[in-house]
């Protein structure tokens, strides 16, 4: 009988197994943060319980993180709260800790991998969604609720319904693939499959297309699947996979063996069955502006703010929803997207954070200079995407011309830390919601991928990157 | 569990309007409830009563694993979201922690059920009561996985 790629990955971690009860599945690597951890560690006190596989737990404190000066005490005291609860229950839990000036501090989905916490074949949870970043290395990745922390903290295992498989094939060469990013593809994809499209499946990429990818395109792909809904992206590893997690940190010692094991097992048996299937045509793809609130409300530089009818097609929710996004977004239909000018620009995030997002972006600013209207930054991904950064001189390239250069943490993706929006600004940000109100009350959120933002905090508004390569 | 609907027309209500991120540092879930829902409709935790339903369209809690959504929600009283579709893990945290009930029902049956309209849910026969409009809808089962976990009182409860 023929599987696919997760279906290999779930059945190697099965636990128990009965008809029409959840599955008790093995989790080979739990990541903690400061947010979504403090009332699990809340339970396993109330509850007398102990962390069962403290080798196999790993936090980093990402959310909260001022990206500023971390030698000054810290302003916000919530937040402040927040990170030593990390701090006291790692400390009383005996859990390992990327703390707030360690080097190997950075958001937990962009460490993972650079450390080689993160493995092809294992699955993975963390309290948050983006979870699914991990995927990229053929890893059953997702994000998980507090209460499912808590258990997974108490027993290393998690009680889970199976999910559907969804076949991605993306298919084609990307005409400018400097231009043209593995950012537009997801957008692409969430645009037309829908915000909901991948609820209850695992989404599996394949083709030409996604092999042309670096691993780090890659886990911009599979860090925004979550946004189709789905319960995770999937990527079968390779080479390239194989390549980059060796000699990390925390790589394993067996490491040629484990790879001789992966090359011969995690991949989609051919003929394999997935329960949905979509292609997409990565030639045609240009690159993407989203113009709502939700990340499938998105068009093509070249193109125009859409009317609500044209979105909605019949739809009458859909153009209501439409229409809401339109006036929550202050935009007029039939605008062409050039046309859209931006107060801020935001390069960071789990998205695109990583070097290669920074170095693509540096290379477009490199010798310009930010238009005078715009307040842009940029926030790299971990401590040791800075350094690598610094070492490749991106920093000065960033601040020569009028951008911030921060400390490493999830910053304006989501507002918790003081780097927000002001109400009605609106920003190119490389992150990956644009909700309402995601990036500070108020805010305006255009997504976009790193060449992108960088181009559009140069002219001020937004421009076809295309013309500046 | 009879209680009162407050609507929301909209798709993709999601976890930052739910529980804006600004707030996921707060500890104490009664002062998290004071911001529930703040992102959409700031009034919602002064004209909320406990027992209340939300009814909404698809993908109900897209976006953040947060499980702080459904517990803003259920502290300000809210026992059920009634919704064309949910998002999976707004959907697991809700039962997980025993917060409140995910229901999903068809299109029709959520443009029939108007804001303030009186409903009684009936889990065991699958059954949706408008009391103010005297009728009555089928919502989807539960499958027996997420039934049982319902049954037990939450995630930790279940084969416990």
């Amino acid at each position: 009988m023929t599987e696919t790629l997760f279906e290999k990955i779930w059945n190697s971690h099965v636990v128990v197994e009965r008809e029409n009860e959840p599955s008790l599945i093995y989790i080979d690597r739990h990541l903690i943060h400061e947010v979504t951890s403090p009332q699990a560690f809340d339970g396993l006190r109330a509850n007398n319980r102990d962390v069962r596989r403290r080798d196999l737990t790993v936090a980093t404190i990402d959310h909260n993180v001022p990206t500023t000066d971390r030698s000054l005490p810290m302003i916000d005291e919530t937040s402040s709260t927040q990170i030593k609860t990390l701090e006291k229950n790692c400390k009383d839990f005996g859990i390992k800790l990327f703390g707030i000036n360690d080097p190997n501090q950075g958001i937990v989905h962009v460490i993972g991998p650079q450390l080689g916490i993160t493995l092809p074949g294992s699955t993975i949870v963390c309290g948050d969604s983006h979870t699914s970043t991990q995927g990229a290395f053929g890893a059953f990745a997702f994000g998980i609720g507090t209460s499912e922390v808590e258990h997974t903290l108490a027993t290393q295992t998690l009680w889970l319904e199976k999910p559907k498989t969804f076949e991605i094939l993306a298919t084609g060469k990307r005409k400018n693939p400097f231009a043209v990013t593995s950012k537009d593809i997801i957008l692409s994809i969430i645009k037309q499959i829908g915000t909901d499209g991948g609820t209850g499946h695992v989404l599996e990429y394949h083709g030409d297309a996604i092999s042309d990818l670096s691993m780090e395109q890659r886990m911009t792909i599979c860090n925004m699947s979550i946004e189709a809904g789905s319960r995770a992206g999937l990527i079968a590893p390779d080479k390239k996979t194989f390549d980059y997690l060796n000699n990390r940190k925390y790589t394993p010692k067996n490491y040629d063996e484990l790879v001789d094991d992966w090359k011969n097992n995690l991949m989609s048996d051919t003929n394999s069955k997935f329960d949905k299937s979509f292609t997409i045509d990565v030639d045609k793809i240009e690159p993407q502006v989203s113009w709502g609130t939700n990340p499938a409300m998105v068009s093509d530089v070249t193109g125009k703010i859409p009317t609500p009818e044209e979105f909605g097609q019949n739809n009458e929710i859909q153009i209501e929803s439409a229409k809401k996004a339109l006036l929550y977004m202050d935009l007029k239909p039939d605008t062409p997207i050039v046309e859209i000018p931006v107060d801020r620009v935001f390069i960071g995030s789990c998205t695109n954070a990583r070097l290669e997002d920074l170095k693509d972006a540096a290379e477009i600013v490199n010798g310009k200079t930010v238009n005078s209207h715009v307040g842009a930054m940029v926030v790299p991904g971990s401590q040791m995407v800075k350094l690598e950064a610094e070492k490749l001189g991106l920093d000065k390239i960033f601040k020569d011309a009028n951008f911030e250069w921060r400390e490493s943490g999830c910053s304006m993706c989501l507002g918790m830390n003081p780097d927000i929006l002001k109400p009605g600004e609106r920003c190119a940000s490389t992150s990956n919601r644009n909700f309402e109100g995601r990036q500070g009350s108020g805010g305006r959120t255009h997504l976009v991928s790193p060449v992108m933002a960088a181009a559009s905090a140069i002219a001020g508004h937004f421009v076809d990157v295309r013309e500046f390569c | 569990m009879i209680g009162n609907v407050i609507k929301y027309e909209r798709d993709n209500i999601d976890t930052d309007v739910i529980i804006p991120g600004t707030y996921l540092k707060i500890h104490d879930y009664n002062e998290l409830a004071t911001h529930a829902m703040e992102g959409l409709d700031p009034e919602f935790p002064s004209k909320v009563k406990d027992g209340d339903f939300i009814v909404a369209g698809k993908n109900f809690g897209c976006g953040s694993s947060r499980e702080h959504a459904p517990i803003a929600l259920s502290t300000c009283g809210i026992k059920a979201v009634i919704a064309t579709s949910f998002a999976r893990i707004f959907y697991r945290n809700s039962v997980d922690g025993a917060f409140l009930l995910p229901i999903e029902v068809d299109d029709e049956t959520y443009r029939k059920i108007a804001n303030s309209d009186q409903l009684e849910i009936n889990i065991e026969k699958n059954e949706i009561k408008n009391i103010t409009k005297n009728e009555t809808y089928a919502m989807k089962p539960f499958s027996e996985i997420i039934a049982k976990i319902i049954a037990a009182g939450g995630l930790f409860k279940y084969k416990k």
